[in-house]
């Protein structure tokens, strides 16, 4: 009795201090890199020019002014540069992970991002510009945007800088190219962006044009991790070093970003910044509790709206693929493998950005309904064809046998007995809609998720805001999980 | 009343009819007989359009549906529909709809089919079902009830139609013993009202009393025919003899 005591009181400060050792004591970052011989970068390459991208002529290897200031960066450090993708609206978090040593893709040197991590000395100076379509007027500053809907990148300046004006509707998106091309087929009037992307996609584009001069100048810097202090001071030599011999200088030429005002990085000097905030604790938390609930409306409205066409059109699909002619019934099976056989997500964007070039423009909240009703109207036409044929074949003989149609004997002796079959997984798909309906957020939607990740990325509040949206989801789905169960039990009750 | 000529069905390379000839008139009852897998079911089938024959010409009350092909217009599917609407069909399983009540069972035919007024088509409903001595069970679903019950019902349901003659396709094969005589008394004296009718029965002493003339079926032909006397008593068939003594010695 005692010796087992004994060893179990052992045991457990060994796992003690295995999970020490495992969560505080991590080596030294610049040690690490310099072993590993590699300087792990986390950067965004999807619609990332002129920064990190595919290169169009060589797809599969990447380029950008970004990516060869890594390149030059690692030199100086003596080991070879990782590029390891990662979100763009995710870097921060990222970094703080470990999934890369440092942040180098864009970021700007602001209060927020130097109160979360630290940040290098800047590398780029950048500007934002407002790019309109060719035939717009006005425009030309930031005041003239009252009124107008404008784009903006996720978690970027410019809509730190639009959040705070009033009467703007703001529209964000995860990427760059995605408000241009909504700019373009007249979703927006205007979108604000970091000079560097729009000298690249915007200003080679007829259709577009930059609207007045750049504003709001800042800088770009690497972040780093709070407590790489050995890594940040090698760092922040390397880049002067490199602004000094003309590496940047030379780099930034090749991707036509260079400009008169880059020279200022050499001479920059940082504000000394108030106490960093710390993140928010539980009595902020009824203030998060409006726009979630507000995002959470806009999931139920979605998923209601969009069930409902998948029940209805579920319901066309299988009639056609059961009993239509010969042709017909064919398309409605290739329909129903083909949506079942490509991601959703894809689904989406081709409905949100594809059909617009072919003529047939769908607003965000139109195009998520679409995108999500058709696609679970080939689940639903699946459940249906299930039930249909666990109905009896003898039931439809009997019907036919008294004289009805085979119409009649679908509407008045088939369908109603399929029911019975149907409503359970039926009901699981709505429960499984709520939660699916976030992927919309893709296409510029605002629902409860999106609301979650502008709210956690503004405060820092993972944890806190997370379980407040996850109780939400729960609150909602929960209800829509008794009544399913309830009604699969009435069902197996009634009758037979 | 009945005219079938040269009826011709086969399953792929499987022959099931090999030419049937049958005429009936007004109120006679028929029974055919035979070994399993000889065509019986599948000749009454074809009588209502359930299995549609390869050739032949099947004609009830002067309305003529010949074989050969499903029915591509409106109108062909509209002959089919008043054919079947002319013969009743009795399942061996029943096929009661198991989502309605047996009240709703018996008046579905004329209230969807014929879209009578349900007051009037409850009134004759209730007096069916009490024909069939079920009328204490119309709020019953088909679940509830017994077999045999559920087969009266069947039959109930089919005469709500008001059909000119009914098919029986072994409608009391699925019943324990004990429950049979309930459907067979119904059959009987429906017989006796001067229904027209077409059994499938295995039920040999049913047969024998009640039938007006026995077909026997043998091979996808009919091997014999006369009335109960001399099919039992004095088959001229070597096949029916054997049949015959097989199935009254179980």
């Amino acid at each position: 009795m005692n010796d087992s005591w004994r060893r179990w009181r052992v045991s457990c400060w060994c796992l003690l201090l295995l999970f020490v050792r495992t969560f505080s004591a991590h080596a030294d970052t610049l040690d690490d890199i310099k072993k590993r011989g590699e300087l792990r970068w986390g950067a965004d390459a999807e619609g990332g020019a002129p920064y990190v991208y595919t290169d169009p002529q060589n797809p599969g290897t990447l380029i950008g002014f970004e990516y060869d200031l890594a390149d030059a960066l690692a030199a100086k450090l003596g080991v070879k540069a990782r590029m390891v993708q990662n979100q763009w609206d995710q870097l921060i978090p990222g970094l703080e992970r470990e999934n890369f040593d440092i942040s180098l893709n864009g970021l700007e040197i602001t209060p927020d991002n130097r109160q979360r991590i630290a940040m290098s000395q800047p590398y780029f100076v950048y500007a934002q510009q407002i790019v309109t379509r060719k035939d717009s007027t006005g425009m030309e500053r930031l005041e003239e945007l009252q009124g107008k809907t404008v784009g903006v990148l996720a978690s970027s300046v410019a809509e730190r800088i639009l959040e705070g004006q009033k009467g703007i509707e703001l529209k964000i998106y995860p990427g760059n190219v995605e408000s241009l091309r909504d700019l373009k087929a007249q979703r927006l009037q205007a979108v604000l962006m970091d000079l560097p992307i729009a000298l690249h996609y915007a200003r080679p584009d007829p259709e577009l044009k930059f609207s007045g001069e750049p504003f709001a100048f800042g800088y770009y810097g690497i972040g780093l991790r709070r407590n790489d202090a050995r890594l940040a001071t090698a760092i922040d030599q390397a880049i002067k070093e490199l602004a000094g011999d003309g590496t940047l200088e030379r780099t930034y030429r090749k991707y036509g970003v260079w400009n008169e005002r880059q020279k200022g990085l050499a001479s920059y000097e940082p504000e000394r910044l108030a106490e960093a905030k710390h993140i928010s604790t539980l009595r902020e938390w009824p203030k998060y509790l409006p726009p979630l609930l507000r995002g959470a409306v806009v999931t139920v409205e979605l998923s209601v709206l969009a069930m409902g066409l998948a029940v209805v059109a579920g319901l066309v699909i299988v009639l056609i693929r059961l009993y239509g002619p010969l042709p017909l019934s064919w398309l409605a099976k290739a329909y129903v493998e083909v949506i079942r056989g490509t991601p959703l997500l894809i689904q989406l964007f081709l409905i949100y950005y594809g059909l617009p070039q072919l003529g047939l423009k769908l607003n965000a909240f139109a195009a998520a309904i679409f995108g999500l009703g058709m696609n679970y109207a080939a689940s639903e036409s699946e459940n249906y064809r299930a039930g249909i044929q666990a109905v009896q074949h003898g039931q439809a003989e009997a019907a036919l046998a008294l004289g009805m149609s085979r119409w009649q004997s679908l509407r008045h002796v088939v369908l109603p007995q399929a029911l019975r079959f149907v409503i359970p997984p039926v009901t699981n798909d709505f429960i499984a809609m709520f939660k699916d309906s976030s992927i919309v957020s893709v296409i510029t939607m605002v629902e409860l998720t999106k609301v979650y990740g502008m709210i956690a990325n503004a405060t820092y509040d993972y944890i806190g805001v997370g379980l407040m949206t996850a109780a939400i989801y729960f609150a909602l789905s929960y209800p829509a999980s008794i009544f399913a169960n309830w009604l699969e039990r009435k069902l197996r009750h009634d009758h037979r | 009343m009945i005219t079938v000529k040269n009826l011709i069905k086969s399953y792929n390379s499987n022959r099931v009819l090999l030419g049937i000839d049958h005429d009936q008139q007004r109120g006679e009852a028929v029974v055919l007989i035979g070994p399993s897998g000889c065509g019986k079911s599948t000749f009454l089938r074809c009588l209502n359009q359930l299995e549609i024959p390869d050739s032949g010409s099947i004609t009830i009350d002067g309305l003529t549906i010949e074989g050969g092909r499903l029915p591509q217009t409106s109108q062909e599917r509209e002959q089919q529909r008043q054919l079947r609407m002319r013969a009743g069909m009795v399942f061996q399983s029943f096929n009661l709809f198991s989502h309605l009540t047996v009240l709703q069972n018996v008046m579905s035919g004329p209230l969807v089919v014929k879209g009578l007024p349900a007051e009037k088509v409850e009134v004759s409903a209730r007096h069916l079902l009490a024909k069939v001595g079920l009328e204490n069970k119309a709020e019953a679903y088909p679940s509830q009830l017994s077999g045999g019950q559920q087969q009266r019902v069947a039959i109930a349901r089919a005469l709500a139609m008001e059909p000119l003659v009914m098919l029986f396709d072994e409608p009391t094969s699925a019943l324990d013993p004990e429950l049979r005589e309930e459907v067979l008394q119904v059959m009987r004296r429906l017989a006796e009202e001067g229904m027209t009718m077409i059994v499938v029965t295995h039920e040999m002493q049913f047969a024998r009393d009640m039938a007006d003339r026995i077909l026997f079926f043998d091979g996808g032909l009919v091997a014999e025919s006369g009335p109960p006397e001399q099919i039992f008593g004095a088959p001229q068939n070597e096949r029916t003899r054997e049949f015959l003594k097989r199935a009254l010695s179980t």
